[in-house]
């Protein structure tokens, strides 16, 4: 007998106290505490790693406060160290603010800043410095015109401008302008210069590229140079950049186009945390199983009949008719012959006589059924099962 | 721990109130925290699980497609009431239900519960682990916890041809003469004289004893007793193709094959035509020994009362299943002629599968016939018989083609047992267990044994 455990005797009590196998706190504290200290551990390298390296925000490109390869981090840096007062500032009023003779506002972009905003700037007393192709160009600087594109690459200075000459080769391209009257072109490609100076009311300063400004061509050529020279030319630099998104509706400028975030009220997103709270607390509630899940092994289930299909299956895929019309053959010789008075291994002649005897068949369409040719088609091989029938039955009731 | 639908629920329903909230961020917050205070309450005050005690009683054996009933005492010696649900964790086969069950058992009292079995296959079926999940006092929050409450149920073969058993004992009786129709026993084995009554056959009477006596004495026979019978069963992979259909009807969504695999094993209808031949054969004064064997002895049952034979059998057989490997003839004939020193007859439950018997027990056989009566029994395939007579079109002609070829090979593999002096039966799943009960009471009447 295999029985296993036979229970405790009625009376003698109930099983032993041990039979919980749910784990304890302590057992639970014991397993799990490697796994903590493992997660703590990571926190911490990953913690102490960030305080390392310091902080990098990432911003738009040629950003003073961006350190990464396309930000302008080591101008804005460099320009403080000598002297000049370099304001991050993106909204028009910002920008409005620092506006006096003592002040050049540098444009990289002005995708963010409306039409009016471009009037303000036009009308404004400060000096331009407009690196590279920006929208707003043709109202800000109507007299440097695009021309044609040119290959970024090392210019020489090619002009009188102090500060081009100061600084010597650069690595600029982007745009080629139009020279108009009683203005400075630098750095010129074949289709004109790249640098373009308008002295007026105002110094107007065109690069047909920011590229030399960036912290990852700075240090090559005279780039440092010029950049410093350009943007270092009064005391007071209005960087101009795209607003950080995190600023929010209210500094957008053009209080007329409230964004889809803006129309919703403070509420929704906190009601949506609070569906998420529920939607985890449901998720725990179905998903606590009752009970561990139980595994059994299971019995194979292989139809007996499978090899025999297979083998009709064979037959089929070779359209095997001479096999399956010897088969079917001898299968009805087997039956038939016993009711014939005939032994299991009586020869054909034999059966086909004793056969055409008892049913009246011509002899020679027994044979043919019995003993002729392999059907020479699918159709045939049916036909001849059913003679074989017919023939059967026959012998079994004459 | 677990959660409750009620947890969902409050915090779905805070959803509501942060959108009404005028500090929405400082509402989610103070949700969340009553939402914890109240899981922590809960928890604290729900009945622990931990000090529970569970006693099992009920049935320890059933026969298949029987329904069992386990009852499950628990006790809570705690000093608060445990109210929740159980669930009592049985192999999926068991058919164990309901799945889980109410529960409510205050402090220092204990309840009964009934958990009820309704196996889909033979073999034991252990308990695994009662899970209780105790609810809070709010119904936010359970605690959950398992125990181990061992038990096991041995489920015997349903033993179905037990029906052809009066037939068949009528006519044994009609072997031993004694049976009311008072025709001739015909057995071979002289048994007494007794004196003539009206209806007896005349050819009976002994003459001899009749001239010394002054009374008409007929001769009465009876056929030979304390024969010795050995049941071999095959299990190796020849057993476990399924044949047939499945004659208990298996409840939907019970888990096993799927429907048109749903057949028996060889090896259960096997098991059914052993159990009719044992129940007949100790009824006809017979002992009947059990071997089941593939590649080694996988149970043995021997010298038996004639009473517990049967139960030995059906307690042998439970646990038995298919393996899938060859079966070795060699040791199984070294097994038998180990175990059976005296004559005896050796019913030998395989498949007539002509590879496996070309080279497993053909060569084999004449150690063991030379020595006992053997008489091999298989299972024929009734899906074979249909596809033979299959007709009409070249798919189902070229089918007939393959089934022929197989029963050709059975046949001849018939034939070529027969020439080594062994019987063989080979019978369509439901008249196997008859046939075979037939052949031995053959056998017995003509004194073969």
């Amino acid at each position: 007998m295999t029985l296993t455990a036979t229970p405790p005797p009625a009376g003698a009590g109930t099983t032993a106290p041990g039979t919980s196998t749910s784990p304890t706190a302590a057992t639970l504290w014991r397993r799990g505490r490697g796994v903590l200290a493992a997660a703590l551990l990571v926190l911490v390298v990953a913690a102490l790693t960030v305080l390392a390296t310091g902080t990098n925000a990432p911003g738009a490109p040629l950003d003073p406060r961006d350190a990464t390869p396309d930000g302008g981090r080591a101008l804005a840096e460099i320009l403080g160290d000598r002297g000049v007062r370099v304001e991050r500032v993106s909204g028009i009023e910002e920008i409005m603010r620092l506006d006096g003779p003592d002040t050049q506002i540098l444009l990289t972009d002005t995708s963010h800043l409306s039409t009016s905003d471009v009037t303000r700037l036009v009308q404004g007393r400060s000096d331009l410095l407009i690196a590279g192709p920006v929208a707003a160009l043709s109202r800000l600087a109507p007299e440097a015109r695009p021309k044609a594109q040119a290959v970024a690459r090392s210019r020489e200075p090619g002009c009188a401008l102090p500060a081009a000459v100061r600084a010597g080769s650069v690595y600029l391209g982007g745009i080629a302008f139009t020279t108009p009257r009683g203005a400075v072109g630098c750095y010129p490609s074949d289709d004109g210069p790249t640098l373009v100076r308008t002295t007026g009311a105002r110094t107007v300063t065109v690069t047909g590229d920011n590229g030399f400004m960036s912290n990852r061509r700075l240090a090559e050529d005279g780039n440092a140079a010029l950049a410093i020279n350009l943007a270092g030319a009064k005391p007071v630099l209005a960087w101009v950049v795209e607003p950080d998104r995190e600023q929010g509706g209210t500094g957008t400028p053009g209080s007329g186009r409230a964004t889809l975030g803006e129309l919703i009220p403070a509420q929704v997103p906190w009601a949506v945390v609070q569906l998420g709270v529920a939607l985890l607390l449901a998720a725990l509630w179905r998903g606590r199983r009752l009970g561990p899940v139980v595994a059994e092994r299971l019995p194979v289930a292989v139809r007996a009949a499978e090899t025999v299909e297979g083998r009709g299956r064979l037959y089929r895929a070779r359209r095997a008719r001479d096999r399956a019309a010897a088969t079917l053959r001898a299968a009805t010789a087997a039956r038939i012959a016993p009711r014939l008075g005939l032994a299991g291994d009586a020869g054909p002649d034999s059966i086909i006589a004793a056969t055409a005897l008892r049913t009246g068949q011509d002899p020679r369409w027994v044979h043919s059924v019995m003993y002729g040719p392999t059907p020479a088609d699918d159709a045939g091989l049916v036909a001849l099962a059913g003679h074989l029938d017919t023939l059967e039955r026959q012998v079994r009731e004459p | 721990m677990a959660l409750t639908g009620r947890a969902a629920l409050i915090a779905m329903i805070g959803a509501v109130a942060v959108l009404l909230a005028p500090r929405p961020a400082y509402a989610v917050l103070g949700l969340l925290l009553v939402l914890a205070a109240l899981v922590a309450l809960d928890l604290l005050l729900a009945g622990p699980v931990r000090p529970l005690r569970f006693r099992r009683g009920g049935e320890r054996r059933m026969r298949l497609g029987e329904t069992a009933e386990i009852e499950l005492i628990v006790e809570n010696p705690g000093r608060r009431r445990v109210r929740g649900v159980l669930r009592d964790a049985w192999p999926p086969s068991a058919g164990a239900a309901p799945r889980r069950l109410p529960l409510d058992v205050p402090a220092g009292e204990r309840r009964r519960l009934i958990v009820r079995l309704t196996p889909t296959r033979r073999g034991d079926r252990e308990a695994v682990a009662v899970t209780v999940r105790s609810l809070g006092p709010l119904g936010v929050a359970a605690r959950q916890g398992s125990h181990r409450v061992p038990w096991s149920v041995r489920v015997l073969p349903p033993f179905l041809s037990r029906k052809h058993l009066p037939a068949r004992l009528s006519r044994l009786r009609e072997l031993e003469g004694r049976h009311p129709a008072l025709i001739r026993g015909q057995g071979t084995e002289f048994d007494s004289l007794r004196e003539y009554v009206p209806g007896d056959d005349v050819r009976s009477i002994d003459w001899r004893a009749t001239a010394r006596r002054s009374d008409v004495m007929v001769r009465t026979w009876r056929p030979e007793r304390d024969r010795r019978v050995l049941i071999v069963l095959d299990t190796g992979r020849t057993s476990a193709g399924r044949v047939g259909t499945a004659p208990l009807l298996q409840p939907p969504g019970t888990p096993g094959p799927p429907r048109d695999a749903a057949g028996w094993p060889r090896l259960d209808w096997s098991m059914d035509a052993a159990l009719l031949l044992a129940a007949l054969a100790t009824r006809a004064g017979d002992r009947v020994d059990f071997l089941a064997h593939d590649r080694t002895v996988r149970a043995w049952t021997s010298g038996n009362s004639r009473t517990e034979t049967l139960t030995a059998l059906v307690n042998a057989m439970a646990p038995l299943d298919a393996e899938l490997v060859e079966s070795d003839a060699e040791s199984m004939v070294a097994a038998v002629l180990s175990r059976a020193r005296h004559r005896c007859l050796v019913v030998l439950l395989t498949d007539l599968n002509p590879a496996a018997m070309d080279e497993g027990l053909l060569p084999v056989l004449p150690q063991l016939a030379t020595r006992h009566l053997v008489l091999v029994a298989a299972v024929a395939d009734p899906r074979v018989a249909a596809m033979a007579a299959g007709r009409g079109s070249a798919e189902s002609v070229y089918d007939a083609a393959a089934a022929e070829h197989l029963r050709a090979e059975r046949a001849r593999l018939t034939a070529r047992l027969r020439r080594h002096g062994c019987e063989v039966v080979d019978a369509l799943p439901d008249d196997l267990a008859p046939s075979l009960a037939d052949a031995y009471l053959t056998l017995k009447s003509t004194g073969r044994l």
